[in-house]
């Protein structure tokens, strides 16, 4: 059987009991590091387990699905998946190739950032496209990712914006060799992302930039949700670009311009400025 | 003694209208050192009885004991013009009021194909160029190529009929058939300027012409010179014509009637042209009472030509007192002086039309007009075109042009490499110039610094250049064109140092040589082996023994000579080939195709390039070779190196987001390009079809990581599904030889799958030549073997002139492309057989 657990948010004590239970019998138990991290160190996870960890990075999801599947059909496999297996991550390939071989399996859901970025007040109903902020270099910057922002504001929901993160990512000379190089790891944190946001709304054009998203537009920034050091802060964007949240990992969410009252209640907590009237 | 100071030469600088940048170049043996000696000595800086035999401007060993020229050399040479040879001199740009100085910087080039690449570099940094013709072979192929390049690079030419003295001596031809052969000459000469020039272009007319004294005659062995000037002057006191009048006179079909005393256009019984009457004729005599001793004859002659023979000459006869004579009577270094003042552009007019083919950036910012007008007080643009060994073993001068601005020792300077893009950082580094220097041949000298229009060289720019550079102190600037070089590396070898700990010596060895010449390359293969790639064997040959005895300084295990192959493809892929990104969410849909013959060509000379409008481009596609035009305005890049001679083509239909993963649809297709799927060797004319893309819906699970290698293996299924051929590089090779030894060369082509295009006499001459097709990798010890089998009476000349399929599949095991792959998958150290068409396609 191969199990997929999803070991939520980041405390080693945040996977579900029935995951528990199947991590401690498994034969083999593959720890899938490079969508999400952790909060904690690898260590601390094998000790609460109570069993050795392999560490399973992206060459290895990607292209060596049939060394963590081998056997599976006789013996217990699992794949470790921080958050959910199905949220914000993208592990239906997998599922497909062990169907393909015709080995069993079964999925172990968790939390994922998908939902509890309802901490934030926000209500998950309200939620549109999900987005990812990629990183940009020298010369890929690309922002389509602002396309569905605008489209969530015009239909007035908001936008979940997940940011990137690089974890044994090859740097773009060392693709071209046979032989790999990794960059140092990134996170992508809340101000670096509303900087991004903030460079393509200065490229379009005066009336677009005030009627759907300025630099004074309403943002929330997140960091370490579900952890004991979360934070949340609401800002406009142009503040948001100079705060720094802390460590990884930072979310950011973009609110629809109208707001239900309640939500208004909520996000006045994290805020400074009075977000009653406030109508950017 | 040397009859100038650096002083001097220094003050001349500033006139910026009597320099004269020229380099001098020719097919190889017509004796371009040779005749560069006469200058030299009237220079003062060899004696004058030795020019000829020094050949001042071949500085290395090996140059001397070969009598070939390897490296080009750079002398710079004050002289004056007289004034009545100042007249002549009628565009205002063209020299500075009351000064007869006149500045030449100088450079002697190789003539051997294998080393064109140091004639390009010498043609960038000049403005003329003295074209030597041996007259007794004519216009040869070599010839052809650097007359061309020169014109490419709006090189003015004045041209030279060398080695009369064998004209005369060796095939004794007369009179009228030696003007024969001299009109061919120039004829061919205007032939290939007109090919390549149009007289409505930015130089305007360039031909040479004898009657208005751009063509020189004489010999650089015995150092004597003429052209129709001196004639004329002689005799227009005598005729009481104008000498530019006499100089049209002199040449073509005139004729003068002793009888009658009357000019004529026609050939009649009693009247002789007026070439031979006038200017062979004498020369005629001389040779002829001289070389037969006929002493009485000797004396009348030489007080009719003005010639006093010196007290230490008086014992010399024969060959010995002809040169005396000849040498005192038509001193080559006045006539060539002459030429040179009077025919060449100074850098003001030069740099007027040399401006736009010269400079990246925009034609109307700071640097461009500057370098437009020579503009000694604009900003700082010098063109560093090659480096050249210092006696400190592993520096270099930096060798180059100033081409506006002032260049001055201690000056911050920015030095851009061939890769900086303006507005980066990449490639650039800001520096002082540690000290500017005047070459001078074999030697240098320090100078405080240099002005607009001149050629000099730099201390301490070596280390941030690899070969080529711009240098300036315009913050704004962009970089001078790079070279483009007529001859591609195409033969290699592999380098081993014999002692294993010698390794670091050798990498350090590589990086010396390949600074210190401007086309080899050095490259580390991804085995680890280290190769050398050159030109043609001559060429290999000296990169090795430079790189044993100077640069590495190592005992060295060398592979035998192997050429590189490009791959291609021969039809349609057979099938939509479709990969998958590896996270299965990204995916291509491509196929590969043959462009049509000759567009490969077009891309290589640039008439079809990246950075054509796409309009325009899309035009001449589909006039020329029938693309679609709609189609052909989508070509996404070239490559590999983003200009080679494949492209990708965007056939997609309203896809989403396509234009965010063309950079690295663009990366995978440089890389894939560059080492293709059968051998890793570059791909040539294939052109890539993306036919459809289906993308994840998040930018982040699009990125470059996903795209790049799946590009590259689709790329690859496209190739191998589109009947994958290898193509070998076919030199033109040309053969001077005897009849009698005609046979010989047909029997040694045959043996090495060369084939006879076209066979011919030279008319006026025993001497035939042969031009055949004949491929690289059968050219080793062609040389050789040419020589045993005629009685070492053949030699050829081997340019690189173009790919060739070879014929055979190679995926077929039994075919002898098969072989090459798998010869050439082992020298690289990789998988050898066959690559696995699976490993690239991937089912939907």
């Amino acid at each position: 059987m191969f199990y997929l657990i999803g070991l939520g948010l980041g405390d080693p004590t945040d996977i579900t009991v029935k995951g528990l239970e199947i991590v401690k019998r498994c034969s083999r138990v593959y720890l899938e590091m490079y969508t999400s991290i952790l909060g904690c160190p690898q260590e601390e996870l094998e000790t609460f387990y109570g069993r050795p960890l392999l560490l399973a990075d992206r060459d290895l999801v990607e292209q060596g699905a049939d060394e963590i599947l081998s056997g599976a059909a006789e013996e217990d496999v699992a794949l470790l998946v921080v958050g959910d297996p199905f949220g914000a991550t993208t592990h239906t390939d997998f599922i497909l190739r062990a169907k393909e071989k015709k080995i069993q399996y079964k999925v172990v859901h968790n939390a994922s950032i998908m939902n509890a970025i309802g901490c934030c007040g926000l209500q998950l109903y309200k939620f549109g496209e999900t987005v990812s902020i990629p990183y940009w270099d020298e010369t890929w910057k690309p922002d389509s990712f602002y396309d569905k922002i605008k489209l969530n504001r015009l239909h007035n929901m908001h936008t979940l914006c997940l940011l990137d993160i690089k974890v044994k990512e090859p740097t773009p000379e060392s693709l071209m060799r046979r032989r790999k190089e990794y960059q140092p790891p990134r996170f992508m944190t809340v101000a670096e992302a509303t900087q991004q946001l903030m460079t393509i709304v200065e490229k379009k054009d005066a009336l677009e930039r005030n009627t759907i998203l300025n630099e004074l537009s309403l943002c929330v920034g997140l960091a370490r949700v579900g952890h004991d050091s979360q934070s949340i802060i609401v800002n406009t964007l142009r503040e948001m670009s100079q705060t720094d949240l802390g460590g990884p990992l930072h979310s950011l969410v973009i609110p629809a311009k109208e707001m239900h009252p309640l939500e208004v209640e909520f996000l006045q907590q994290y805020a400074t400025l009075k977000l009653e009237d406030y109508n950017h | 003694m040397v009859n100038f100071t650096v002083d001097e030469i220094r003050a001349l600088m500033d006139k910026k209208r009597n320099i004269r940048n020229m380099s001098v170049i020719a097919h190889v043996d017509h004796g371009k050192s040779t005749l560069t000696d006469s200058l030299v000595s009237k220079a003062g800086i060899i004696a004058g009885a030795k020019a000829g035999e020094t050949r001042f401007t071949d500085t290395r060993k090996d140059e001397q004991e070969r009598c070939i020229t390897i490296k080009s050399t750079a002398i710079s040479m004050y002289f004056e013009v007289e004034d009545k040879d100042l007249v002549f001199i009628t565009h205002a740009d063209q020299r500075e009021k009351d000064c007869k100085g006149f500045l030449i910087n100088l450079i002697d080039s190789p003539g051997h194909v294998d080393f064109s690449s140091e004639v390009t570099a010498a043609l960038r940094v000049t403005d003329g160029a003295l074209v030597v013709v041996d007259c007794v072979s004519g216009v040869c192929v070599q010839t052809e190529t650097v007359l061309r390049q020169a014109i490419a690079e709006r090189i003015k030419p004045i041209l030279f009929m060398n080695k009369m003295d064998r004209a005369l001596l060796e095939l004794q031809l007369d009179a009228e058939e030696l003007y024969q052969t001299f009109q061919r000459i120039v004829e061919n000469v205007n032939v290939i300027i007109a090919t390549y020039n149009d007289d409505g272009g930015p130089m305007g007319e360039v031909r040479v012409d004898p009657s208005k004294g751009s063509v020189g005659f004489g010999s650089g062995l015995h150092g004597w010179a003429f052209t129709l000037k001196q004639f004329s002057e002689m005799y227009s006191e005598k005729f009481k014509i104008d000498v530019v009048k006499l100089m049209n006179r002199l040449w073509g079909e005139n004729f003068f009637n002793a009888k009658t005393k009357k000019w004529q256009k026609q050939k009649e019984a009693d009247n002789k042209r007026s070439f031979c009457m006038y200017i062979l004729d004498p020369i005629y005599k001389v040779f002829d009472a001289i070389m037969n001793y006929k002493k009485e004859e000797i004396g009348t002659l030489l007080e009719k030509i003005g010639v006093a023979i010196k007290h230490e000459d008086k014992d010399k006869d024969g060959k010995a007192l002809l040169k005396v004579v000849m040498r005192t009577w038509l001193p080559a270094g006045e006539a060539l002086l002459q030429m040179i003042a009077i025919h060449l552009p100074s850098p003001v007019i030069a740099q007027k039309y040399r401006m736009e083919m010269l400079y990246e950036g925009p034609h109307d910012d700071e640097a461009a007009v500057a370098v437009k007008n020579c503009d000694p007080e604009g900003p700082l643009m010098m063109y560093i075109s090659k480096m050249v060994p210092t006696s400190d073993k592993g520096r270099f001068y930096a060798f180059g042009r100033v081409f506006s601005g002032k260049v001055a020792t201690g000056q911050k300077c920015r030095i851009m490499g061939p890769n900086y893009v303006p507005g980066k950082k990449e490639d650039l580094y800001e520096k002082a110039i540690q000290r500017t220097i005047l070459m001078m041949g074999r030697y240098v000298e320090a100078i405080e610094d240099v002005p607009s229009g001149n050629i000099c060289g730099l201390v301490g720019v070596d280390q941030f250049l690899v070969k080529t550079g711009t240098i300036t102190t315009f913050k704004d600037a962009h970089n001078m064109k790079v070279m483009k070089f007529s001859v591609s590396p195409v033969v290699r070898v592999a380098v081993e140092p014999k002692n294993p700990a010698d390794l670091p010596k050798l990498v350090e060895g590589l990086k010396r040589l390949a600074k210190s010449d401007p086309m080899v390359q050095c490259i580390i293969e991804e085995s680890g082996e280290h190769i050398i790639a050159g030109a043609g064997e001559l060429h290999l040959e000296i990169c090795l023994k430079d790189l044993e005895e100077d640069h590495a300084c190592i005992p060295l295990k060398k592979s035998d000579p192997v050429v590189s192959y490009r791959e291609t493809v021969f039809e349609e892929s057979n099938q939509m080939c479709l990969s998958k990104s590896p996270n299965k969410h990204n995916r291509l849909m491509m196929k590969a195709l043959p462009m049509p013959d000759g567009l490969p060509e077009d891309i290589d000379n640039g008439d079809v390039s990246s950075k054509d409008d796409f309009k325009l481009r899309a035009r001449y596609l589909a006039e020329k070779y029938d693309y679609d035009v709609t189609e052909a305005r989508k070509i996404w890049c070239f490559g590999p190196d983003g200009t080679g001679p494949n492209f990708v083509l965007d056939c997609t239909k309203s896809v989403q987001y396509l234009n965010e993963i063309k950079d690295s649809v663009v990366a995978g297709f440089q890389w894939a390009s560059k080492e293709g799927i059968m051998a890793e060797e570059n791909m040539r004319g294939v052109r890539f079809n993306i036919y459809d893309v289906t993308l994840h819906a998040d930018a982040i699970h699009r990125g470059g990581g996903q795209i790049i290698p799946t590009t590259r293996r689709c790329l690859y299924a496209s190739a191998i599904t589109a009947g994958p051929r290898l193509m070998e590089p076919v030199y033109l090779c040309e053969i001077q030889c005897p009849e009698v030894a005609v046979g010989g060369i047909y029997g040694v082509l045959n043996r090495r799958r060369g084939h006879v295009f076209e066979e011919a006499q030279v008319v006026g001459t025993p001497m035939f030549v042969v031009k055949a097709y004949l491929p690289v990798n059968e050219s080793f010890g062609f040389t050789a073997d040419l020589r045993s089998n005629t009685g070492g009476q053949a030699f050829p000349q081997c340019v690189f002139d173009h790919w060739q399929v070879l014929p055979g599949d190679p995926c077929e095991p039994s075919s002898k492309p098969y072989q090459i792959v798998q010869d050439t998958r082992k020298r690289k150290g990789l998988k050898e057989g066959l690559p696995d068409l699976a490993q690239y396609l991937d089912k939907l």
